[in-house]
Formats: C-alpha cells, sequence, structure tokens
C-alpha cells in the first residue's frame, strides 16, 4: 500500500527530526521544498549516511550510491518523490 | 625574588575561562570560590539507583553555544560543551587570534572521559529498545581527543595540538607541555587546559572502588571519607610575556615551571612514601628556579580519600621542611568537586585567580584536620593574602604525578 503524498512528506519529516536528532525542529517549520543538506536545514555528510540507513529501515528502498542519494536528498518533495517512483517501480 | 638563572623565556596567562559547578564564568567561580560555597549536590545527571553515593559536584548550566550550527550543536558530547564554552571566554578575553596567525596557536587539552556519557546513553536506548541500531554518535564523539579537535575546528586553531590523557594530572600535564611549546619557540601562543565530563562510567567504578564518599567531600579532615566527583572545563590562553607587554595584553599570572614524575607502584595506590608526588614538586621548583620558601601557597591535589591526603600531606612537609608550616595549603575539591582530567586545569585556575587577586582559597567542608600534620589548611574561609609564588598539585590513578608552579605577575 503507497502514502498519499502528503502524508509520505510529514512522515519524511517526522523521521528526519527524530532520526537525526533535531531538536530545535518542528515538523511545519521544514519547507516541502527547502535543501536539506548545508543551508537548508544544516545536515552534512554523516547525517547523510544516516538518513541513506533510515530510509532503507523504514521504507525497503535502497540508496545505491552519491549520485542517487544527492538527487533523493535534495528536499522533503524530492525524496517523497524518489521513495514513490521506488514504491511504484515494486508494484 | 630569589630565582638565580630565570627559565628561557618568561610564560604568562593572558585568557581565562571556565565552566564548573560553582559557576560558568571566570567571574562566578571567582567569587563562589572566595565565599567559600560548595557545588557537591545530589545528582541529577543519570539514574544513581544502586550506587552508594548519590552526589556529585555537577554542572547545571550545560547548553551548547547557541551561535554554532545545528549539526554541529546536536553532536556535541558534555565535555565538548564545557571546552568550547570556557575557550569561548579565554580567547574573547585574550584577544590573541587577532594577533597571532592560527597555524601559530598550540592547542593542548587534558581529559579522561571524552563523549562516555553519549556513548552510555546510545548503547542503552539500543539496549532498552528505545532504537533500533547504533547510531555513528559513539565513533563521532567518545574518543578523547574530540574535545580538542572541536574547539580547534570552531576556533580556527591551526597549531600544534596534542589530546593527553593521565588520568586525573591529564590537564595539568596540558598546561606543562603549553609551556614547554612556549619555552622551545615552537609557536607563539597555547590554549591549553582540560575538559571532563561526569559519566555512568567513572560514577561507577570510584563507587565500586569504594572511593566516593557518601557526604560532600572533606579534603585533610580526620573523618575523610573518600572524594565527590566533578566535572567542567578550565582553559588558559598561555604566550611570552615579550609578546604579552608588547601588544598591551592583561597577564593574570605567570606560568614558571612545572614537574611531573611516575610512581610505578599500584593501579590507585599512591606511593606510601610519596616517591612520586615529591618528584614532581621537586622537579617543578627546580625546573622554575625557585626555592621551597619562594612558595607562599599550595593548592593540593586533596581528594579526600584517606590515602591520598595523608601521603600529600607527608610530600609536602619532605619537600618544605621548615618552610612547610608556614604554608598556606588547601584542597578546592570540597567547592568544585573532583573534576578528573580537568581538575589540573580547574585547580590552576583557581591558583591563578588566588595569585590576581590576593587571596587563599578555603578547604571546603574540613572541620577536624588531622592533628599531627603541621599545615596551614586553610579550613573553612577563605583569606587575604599577597602570594608569591603557588604551586598546584595533580595526582592520578596509575601513579601519574605533576606540579605546576604559578607566580604572581
Amino acid at each position: 500500500m503507497t502514502m498519499s503524498s502528503e502524508d509520505l512528506k510529514s512522515r519524511l519529516k517526522e523521521l528526519l527530526i527524530t532520526g537525526l536528532r533535531l531538536q530545535d525542529v518542528a515538523p511545519a517549520g521544514i519547507a516541502d521544498d527547502q535543501p536539506i543538506f548545508v543551508d537548508g536545514l544544516g545536515l552534512d555528510s554523516i547525517d547523510a549516511l544516516e538518513l541513506v540507513v533510515l530510509i532503507e529501515e523504514h521504507f525497503g528502498i535502497a540508496i545505491p550510491d552519491e549520485e542517487v542519494g544527492k538527487k533523493a536528498f535534495a528536499s522533503i518533495n524530492a525524496l517523497a518523490d524518489f521513495i514513490a517512483a521506488e514504491q511504484s517501480r515494486d508494484a | 625574588m630569589t630565582r638565580s638563572s630565570p627559565p628561557t623565556r618568561q610564560v604568562v596567562v593572558t585568557g581565562l575561562g571556565t565552566v564548573n559547578a560553582l559557576g560558568s564564568s571566570v567571574g562566578a567561580f571567582a567569587a563562589a570560590l572566595r565565599a567559600g560555597t560548595s557545588g557537591i549536590a545530589p545528582l541529577t545527571l543519570f539514574d544513581t539507583a544502586g550506587f552508594r553515593a548519590r552526589i556529585a559536584a555537577q554542572v547545571r548550566d550545560d547548553a551548547p553555544p547557541e551561535e554554532l550550527a545545528a549539526s554541529l550543536r546536536r553532536r556535541l558530547s558534555r565535555s565538548d560543551v564545557f571546552a568550547l564554552r570556557a575557550t569561548a571566554e579565554a580567547l574573547t578575553e585574550s584577544g590573541i587570534t587577532d594577533v597571532v596567525a592560527p597555524e601559530r596557536i598550540g592547542l593542548v587539552l587534558g581529559g579522561t572521559t571524552g563523549g562516555m556519557l553519549r556513548a552510555e546513553e546510545c548503547l542503552r536506548a539500543r539496549l532498552e529498545g528505545r532504537s533500533t541500531r547504533y547510531l555513528p554518535d559513539p565513533i563521532l564523539g567518545s574518543p578523547i581527543s574530540v574535545s580538542a579537535d572541536v574547539v580547534a575546528d570552531v576556533f580556527d586553531i591551526r597549531g600544534p595540538r596534542l589530546s593527553l590523557s593521565t588520568a586525573c594530572s591529564s590537564s595539568g600535564n596540558a598546561l606543562g607541555t603549553a609551556l614547554d611549546w612556549l619555552r622551545l619557540g615552537r609557536i607563539d601562543a597555547v590554549v591549553t587546559g582540560g575538559t571532563e565530563s561526569l559519566c555512568r562510567m567513572t560514577f561507577a567504578g570510584f563507587n565500586a572502588l569504594h572511593a566516593l564518599s557518601l557526604e560532600p567531600c572533606r579534603p585533610f579532615d580526620r573523618r575523610r571519607s573518600g572524594l565527590s566527583l566533578g566535572e567542567g572545563a578550565a582553559i588558559l590562553v598561555v604566550e611570552s610575556a615579550a609578546q604579552a607587554a608588547r601588544r598591551g595584553a592583561r597577564a593574570h599570572a605567570e606560568l614558571v615551571g612545572w614537574g611531573n614524575s611516575a610512581d610505578a607502584h599500584h593501579l590507585t595506590a599512591p606511593h606510601p612514601e610519596g616517591t612520586g608526588a615529591i618528584l614532581a614538586m621537586r622537579r617543578a621548583l627546580a625546573n622554575a628556579a625557585l626555592r621551597p620558601d619562594d612558595v607562599d601557597y599550595i593548592n593540593a591535589h586533596g581528594t579526600g580519600t584517606p590515602l591520598n591526603d595523608a601521603v600529600e600531606a607527608a610530600a609536602i612537609g619532605a619537600v618544605f621542611g621548615d618552610a612547610a608550616s608556614r604554608l598556606a595549603v588547601s584542597s578546592t575539591k570540597g567547592a568544585v568537586g573532583h573534576t578528573l582530567g580537568a581538575a589540573g586545569a580547574i585547580e590552576a585556575l583557581a591558583t591563578i585567580l588566588a595569585l590576581r587577586d590576593g587571596f587563599i582559597p578555603p578547604t571546603v567542608n574540613l572541620a577536624e584536620p588531622e592533628p599531627e600534620w603541621a599545615l596551614d589548611l586553610v579550613p573553612g574561609r577563605s583569606r587575604d593574602a599577597t602570594l608569591r609564588y603557588a604551586l598546584s598539585n595533580s595526582y592520578g590513578f596509575g601513579g601519574n604525578n605533576t606540579s605546576v608552579v604559578l607566580g604572581h605577575a
């Protein structure tokens, strides 16, 4: 079963906050098109490694290399699109 | 002044910073030291169920610096937070980074537990099912070297960097190393000191050794029954007296000399005759080109354990002879606790404040000094006094002994 796009985005925001321990950030404080890394949420390359594991653990989707990761982790919108595409490919 | 052959170059302390149970700034720490208050209270940092002792000198004001990026702030260990805040205070005051290039500033810090507290929490979360996997936190944060890495990164310090871990003498050795670097002309300024966070491992370990006092520790008291753990950081900026004078920096005190030695005797107990402690004090005086009667004050290691205090008192008697009876000797551990890897730095800071502000910090909680020691142990209340030179002693498990000599600037 796939989630609606809005549900998926809020689940991803929750996952970012709890999984990466972003104490000062609320889900409403993350814009769907905001960059996740560096200037956006201020996350770094170590967070990226953790995020890869979190996505695999929670969605069963592997991020094979940096190329794919860079695109998928551009924003919440990009990550939701990436997951939806992977899920529909498996379906 | 009886210094016959002064060391190659005079070194002074031009920046001070601290976070500890008595205060989150040098001003607050100095006021609390002088007032004779104690920071030892019920420990709330983690659950103390199952331990004999339930108290410690815990830092209450422990927030990471707000100006740091969120990604760094949430990765900091408690030791890192203390080190960063103390360094910010010391660097701001000294202004050294405005005049000395980053490559010419060294960094040498002491510590013993690093990010252990966070590693413990990570392990517990996994074992208790609150986390489904191990996080990278332990490897990122727990090595003892990380606090110095983070300090260097945040403040752009690119000279030689060392992290020293010699149990409770760690930061005494850091200060001595800083002095050597400056005397050798390897660099133009050093940021030095120590940082230490309370954690379950040290608390449980000292508890298991029956080394923790059930009541706030009472150094040098007849009824002393152990130590009280503490935490915090102290950071000093040191440079040559000539450079400090040239740039108009305030010299709080002179870092005059140091000495260290090893007992080679036991994992926890000091050598019964204090051979290591005596050797470290004698080396420190020789390194400073001073005689015993030049020294007016000793900030003792004075943990409050039956063995340490007895051996240290006897060692002071052996080194200072007749001069011992006119010395003031006090331990600040009844006030700030035993901060392990940060103790040498926090106590050197207390000694610097005593020299600078003209007072002798009291031995807090000392009510009944052992009668056979002919020492002025400054029980309970601080005293005004003009001090010329002072010694700060640090003795660590495993027989690691360090003494640092500080002088009125």
